[in-house]
C-alpha cells in the first residue's frame, strides 16, 4: 500500500517535471531559433551597407558585448574586470563606438576548462581568447564557433587598425584552405623569443669558472656546482640543485632538446613530427633526454621535479632562495614581477651580486645554437562563439584594441604612475601601487591582439623593453633578448586544413608526453632505453602515430611530394 | 508472507478507501517527504536524461534530443575496442591490445586501489572503535577520538602537501632522517627512497595516508553502534566470568555486526567508483601508471578535452558495474543470514 502511494507520487512528480522541463526546453530553443536568424540577417544587411547602423563608427543604439580577460590571481594584483585599464577600455569603446563592454574573467591556469563550461552553458563571452587552436577546432566541430571569414572581409574598411597591425598573415593564418572557413584570428607576437638558459653569475665568479659555451662545459660547470655545494650554500648544501627542470621537461629543457635536432631538418619532417609543441617526436629528442637522464642520476637535477605540478611555486622559491645554479625557461623569466622577480628576490635574500644571467651553452651538430621560436602568430587566438549576437561590435572592439595609441597606453600605463619618460624618449617602468598595478607584463591580457611590447618605433621599443622590468638591470634584459634571437628559426605556417586525428587529442597526448619525458629522465641509467621506448610507444599508440600519418598525407595533398614549403 | 495472508481477505474490498483514510491521517508526513524527493528528482533523476549523450554527438547550443545519434562509437573509443586486429592476431593478442588502453588501466587501478583500501582500511576504524571503547578514562578517550577524526576535515590538496614534506625524495622528513642516520653511521651519502615516485611505494603511501585521513571519522559510526549495545549483556558476561577480550569478541563485535555489514555492502558497491580529490591530488607523472583511476580519466579525457560523450559513456559503465556490485553484495549478505540494506 505504502509502496504504491510512493510509486504514484514518484511517477506523478516525474511526469510533471518532465513535461515542465521539455516544455521549457522547446520554448527555449524555439525562441533562440526564432531569434537566431534575425541578428544574423540584420548583421548581413549592415555588413552589406558598410554598417548602416554605424554613424562615424558609432552605433546609433548602444550595443553590449562581453570580453574574456585572464584572471591571474596574482598576489596584490588588481581586479581585471574593473581596474584602471579595464575602465580605460570601457570608456574608450563607449565613446568611439557606443559599445558597452563588460569583462568576464577566466582563470589563466584553467582557461580551457572554464571555456568548456561557459560554451556548454551558452554563456561564453562574445570575444573569447585561448592559446590552443586545437581547442577552438573542437568547439567549431561542436557547432560552437562563428565563421569569421565573411565578417572580417566585409568590414575591412572600417577596421583599419586591425588590418594594419595583424595583416593578412595573422588574420588568415587559420583559414581552412579547403572550406574557406575562419574559426579564429591569430593575435600577433611583438616578440618571438621563447626559451633561454640562465646561470648564477655570482657562482661562476666565486668558483672562478668561465661562462659555459658548450654542453660539455655546461656539464662540467654543473658538476663544479654540485661538488662545491658546501662552499656555495654552506649549511644548506643539501638543497643544492645544479640544473633545475620541472615536470614540463619539454618546455624547461627546450633549448637543450632543440640542440639535438638536425639543424638541416626539412620543413616537411619537422611538421609531420611536430604535433607536440614540446618536440617529443622530433628526431634527436631521445638523445637529449638521455643526457638529462645522465645528469639526473649524477645528482645534477632536482630529485623531486616530477612531484610538483603546473602552477606550483616550489621550484621558483628554490630559485629565489638561491639553491638553483642554472635553469632554462621563458627568455625573461627571472626578470618578471618586479620586486617579487627571481633576480630581485636573490638580491634581497642572498646578496647584492647574486643574479641569473642568460647564457647559450647548447650547441647543435653543426656548432650553431638553433632555437625554434614562434612566428608572429602562434600566440593567442581570438574567436567568437555562436552565441555572440553582436559580431560587428565585437570586431570593432578588436580594431579598437589594435589601435597603436591604445596599445601603447595599456602597455605603459600613466606617466608618473607606472612609468617615466627617459631622455631618449623611451620609458622606464616604476613599481605601481593600488589600482594602477598591471597584472600581466605590458597588460597583454587586455591587448589580446598584441603580445610583447610594441611602441611602433623599434629602437624606442627595445630601449623601453630593457627598462620595463622594475628592479632589474637593463643590461641583463638586453643580453637575454639577444641570446634568445641567436640562430632563431621562426615557425612556418603549415596550413593543410583540418587534420581530423588531431581534434580533441591535445590534453591527452600532452599528458602522455609529460609522462614520457618525466619517466625517462628519472629512470635509472640502465633502464633508460626501456623506459623511453615504453612510454614513447604509449604516446604513439594513443594517437601520435595516427596524427603523423595524416599530417604526412595532408602535406603531400596540399604541397605535393616536396620537402620544403613553397616560397611566397 | 504472514502479513499478506491476513491482509488480503479483510483489506481487499476497501483498499482504496483505506488508502484515503491513511493518507488523510498522515499527509503531513508525505508532504515533508516531498522536499527530499523533489531534490532527488531534480538533481539525481532528471539529469539522467543526459545519459543519451553516450550515443550522440555533442554540439553546443543544441537541444539534447536534436543532437545527432552516432551509435556505439563513444563506447568503442572509450573501451579501446579498435586496438584489436581480430583477423590478423590471435584472440588473446587482440584482447591484450584492447586492455592496454587507458580506460582499462584506469579500471584496473580503480579496483586495485579500492580493494587495497577495503582489505587494509576497512578493519582499522572497527579495531580503533573497539580499543577506544575499552578505555576507562573518559576525557582521554574524547581527546583521542577528536584528534583521530581531525584529518577528515583537511582537503586532499593539503594532505598531499603534508605528504610531500614527509615523503619527498630529496627534502622529505623521513628521507632526511634516514640520510642523517646513514651519514652518521656509515659516512655514505644516502640517495633517498622514492616514496612518491616509485609506483609500488606510492600505492603504500596512498593507502596509508587514506587510512590516516579517514579512520577516526569512520569509527564514529561504530562507536555509536557500540553505545546501543545493552549494558546488561556485559554485566551478565562478567557474572559468567568472561574477560575483556571475550566480551569484546562475543558481545561488542556481534553487537555492531549489522553496522559493519551495511558499511561493507556500501564499500563493495563503490569498488569501481572512486572519489576524485584523493587520486587527483596525490598523483604525479611518475606514478600515472597506477594512479590514473576512472574518475581522473573521466576528468582529463572528458572535461579537459571536452569529450563529454566519452565521459558519459564511461560514467554509465561505471554506474552499471556499481549497481551490479551493490546488488550482488546485498544478495550475498542476505544469503549469509544478515539483513541487507534493501
Amino acid at each position: 500500500m505504502r509502496k504504491k502511494a510512493l510509486a504514484l507520487l514518484l511517477v506523478a512528480a516525474c511526469a510533471t517535471q518532465l513535461v515542465a522541463c521539455s516544455g521549457g526546453g522547446t520554448g527555449d530553443t524555439g525562441s533562440t531559433n526564432q531569434n537566431k536568424p534575425d541578428p544574423g540577417k540584420t548583421n548581413q544587411t549592415e555588413d552589406a551597407n558598410g554598417g548602416s547602423e554605424l554613424v562615424d563608427g558609432k552605433f546609433k543604439e548602444t550595443k553590449k558585448i562581453t570580453v574574456e580577460v585572464y584572471n591571474r590571481n596574482n598576489d596584490g594584483g588588481t581586479d581585471p574586470k574593473t581596474n584602471m585599464y579595464a575602465q580605460y577600455i570601457k570608456d574608450g569603446m563607449l565613446k568611439d563606438h557606443n559599445v558597452e563592454v563588460e569583462f568576464v574573467d577566466v582563470s589563466r591556469w584553467e582557461e580551457v576548462t572554464e571555456l568548456n563550461n561557459l560554451l556548454a552553458a551558452g554563456t561564453a563571452p562574445d570575444i573569447c581568447v585561448t592559446y590552443d587552436y586545437a581547442t577552438i577546432k573542437t568547439y567549431a566541430d561542436r557547432n560552437g564557433v562563428q565563421d569569421l571569414s565573411k565578417l572580417v572581409e566585409e568590414n575591412k574598411d572600417i577596421t583599419p587598425h586591425l588590418w594594419d597591425w595583424l595583416g593578412e598573415t595573422n588574420i588568415y593564418w587559420d583559414k581552412d584552405p579547403e572550406t574557406g572557413t575562419l574559426w579564429a584570428i591569430e593575435g600577433k607576437r611583438a616578440t618571438s623569443n621563447r626559451i633561454v638558459t640562465f646561470i648564477r653569475q655570482d657562482w661562476l665568479d666565486e668558483l672562478k669558472l668561465k661562462e659555459p659555451t658548450t654542453k660539455k662545459e655546461f656539464e662540467e660547470t654543473l658538476i663544479a656546482f654540485r661538488d662545491n655545494a658546501d662552499k656555495l650554500l654552506g649549511e644548506n648544501a643539501d638543497k643544492m640543485i645544479p640544473y633545475s627542470v620541472s615536470y614540463d621537461v619539454g618546455w624547461r629543457a627546450a633549448t637543450l632538446i632543440e640542440s639535438f635536432i638536425d639543424p638541416d631538418i626539412s620543413q616537411r619532417e619537422f611538421y609531420v613530427n611536430g604535433f607536440d609543441d614540446r618536440k617529443l617526436t622530433e628526431n634527436g629528442t631521445k638523445e637529449a633526454v638521455r643526457l638529462l637522464n645522465k645528469w639526473y642520476n649524477d645528482d645534477l637535477l632536482w630529485k623531486d621535479f616530477t612531484l610538483y605540478g603546473s602552477g606550483d611555486t616550489t621550484e621558483d622559491d628554490f630559485m629565489k632562495s638561491g639553491y638553483v645554479g642554472a635553469f632554462s625557461h621563458n627568455w625573461d623569466y627571472p626578470f618578471r614581477n618586479g620586486a617579487d622577480s627571481i633576480n630581485a628576490s636573490l638580491k634581497r635574500l642572498v646578496g647584492e651580486d647574486a643574479k641569473f644571467v642568460a647564457i647559450d651553452p647548447f650547441e647543435d651538430s653543426k656548432g650553431g645554437h638553433t632555437k625554434y621560436v614562434t612566428s608572429t602568430a602562434g600566440d593567442r587566438k581570438i574567436f567568437f562563439p555562436k552565441t555572440n549576437d553582436e559580431p560587428l561590435a565585437s570586431l570593432l572592439y578588436l580594431d579598437w584594441i589594435s589601435d597603436p595609441e591604445h596599445i601603447q597606453y595599456l602597455q605603459l600605463g600613466d606617466e608618473g604612475v607606472t612609468c617615466e619618460k627617459l631622455a631618449d624618449g623611451s620609458y622606464k617602468s616604476i613599481a605601481a601601487t593600488g589600482d594602477a598595478i598591471i597584472n600581466s607584463q605590458y597588460n597583454i591580457d587586455y591587448t589580446i591582439t598584441c603580445n610583447g611590447l610594441n611602441l611602433g618605433d623599434a629602437a624606442k621599443t627595445a630601449a623601453t623593453m630593457a627598462n620595463s622590468y622594475a628592479e632589474i638591470e637593463p643590461e641583463l634584459v638586453v643580453r637575454a633578448n639577444e641570446i634568445a634571437n641567436i640562430d632563431a628559426v621562426h615557425e612556418q605556417n603549415v596550413n593543410v586544413g583540418n587534420v581530423e586525428s588531431e581534434n580533441g587529442m591535445g590534453t591527452t597526448l600532452g599528458e602522455k608526453r609529460d609522462i614520457c619525458y618525466d619517466k625517462a629522465v628519472a629512470a635509472p641509467v640502465a633502464d633508460f632505453d626501456k623506459t623511453w621506448d615504453q612510454y614513447y610507444k604509449d604516446y604513439m599508440s594513443a594517437g601520435g602515430k595516427e596524427i603523423q600519418k595524416e599530417r604526412e598525407e595532408k602535406w603531400v595533398s596540399t604541397y605535393g611530394d616536396v620537402q620544403e614549403l613553397p616560397k611566397k | 508472507m504472514a502479513t499478506k495472508n491476513t491482509q488480503t481477505p479483510v483489506g481487499a474490498p476497501t483498499k482504496g478507501r483505506k488508502a484515503l483514510v491513511y493518507l488523510s491521517r498522515y499527509w503531513q508526513l508525505y508532504a515533508m517527504l516531498a522536499i527530499p524527493m523533489v531534490y532527488f528528482l531534480i538533481f539525481k533523476y532528471l539529469p539522467m536524461e543526459y545519459i543519451v549523450l553516450a550515443w550522440k554527438k555533442y554540439t553546443f547550443n543544441t537541444k539534447l534530443w536534436d543532437m545527432e545519434w552516432v551509435g556505439w562509437k563513444h563506447f568503442i573509443k572509450a573501451f579501446n575496442l579498435n586496438a584489436a586486429d581480430w583477423g590478423q592476431e590471435s584472440v588473446i593478442e587482440s584482447l591484450k591490445a584492447i586492455l592496454r588502453g587507458d580506460f582499462w588501466l584506469a579500471v584496473r587501478n580503480t579496483i586495485m586501489l579500492n580493494l587495497l583500501d577495503l582489505f587494509i582500511g576497512f578493519p582499522v576504524p572497527i579495531i580503533f572503535a573497539l580499543v577506544l571503547n575499552e578505555l576507562k578514562l573518559k576525557r582521554f578517550k574524547k581527546v583521542v577520538q577528536t584528534v583521530a577524526y581531525m584529518p577528515h576535515f583537511l582537503s586532499w590538496v593539503i594532505i598531499y602537501s603534508l605528504s610531500l614534506q614527509i615523503f619527498a625524495t630529496s627534502d622529505g622528513f623521513i628521507n632526511q632522517l634516514i640520510g642523517w642516520g646513514v651519514q652518521l653511521f656509515t659516512g655514505n651519502k644516502f640517495d633517498g627512497i622514492r616514496f612518491l615516485s616509485d609506483p609500488k611505494l606510492w600505492v603504500c603511501v596512498y593507502i596509508l595516508v587514506g587510512i590516516w585521513q579517514s579512520f577516526g571519522w569512520n569509527s564514529i559510526i561504530y562507536l555509536a553502534a557500540i553505545t546501543g549495545i545493552s549494558p546488561e549483556l556485559y554485566e551478565a558476561a562478567s557474572v559468567d566470568g568472561a574477560n575483556r577480550l571475550q566480551k569484546m569478541i562475543h558481545i561488542t563485535l556481534p553487537g555492531i555486526r549489522p553496522t559493519i555489514v551495511v558499511l561493507l555492502i556500501m564499500a563493495i558497491g563503490n569498488i569501481v567508483g572512486s572519489g576524485f580529490d584523493r587520486p587527483f591530488a596525490m598523483r604525479n607523472n611518475d606514478v600515472m601508471d597506477v594512479a590514473n583511476v576512472i574518475s581522473t580519466f573521466v576528468y582529463t579525457r572528458g572535461i579537459l578535452n571536452s569529450q563529454f560523450e566519452l565521459s558519459t559513456a564511461v560514467g554509465l559503465f561505471q554506474s552499471v558495474i556499481g549497481v551490479i556490485f551493490l546488488l550482488g553484495s546485498n544478495w550475498f549478505s542476505k544469503k549469509m543470514g544478515d539483513r541487507g540494506i534493501f
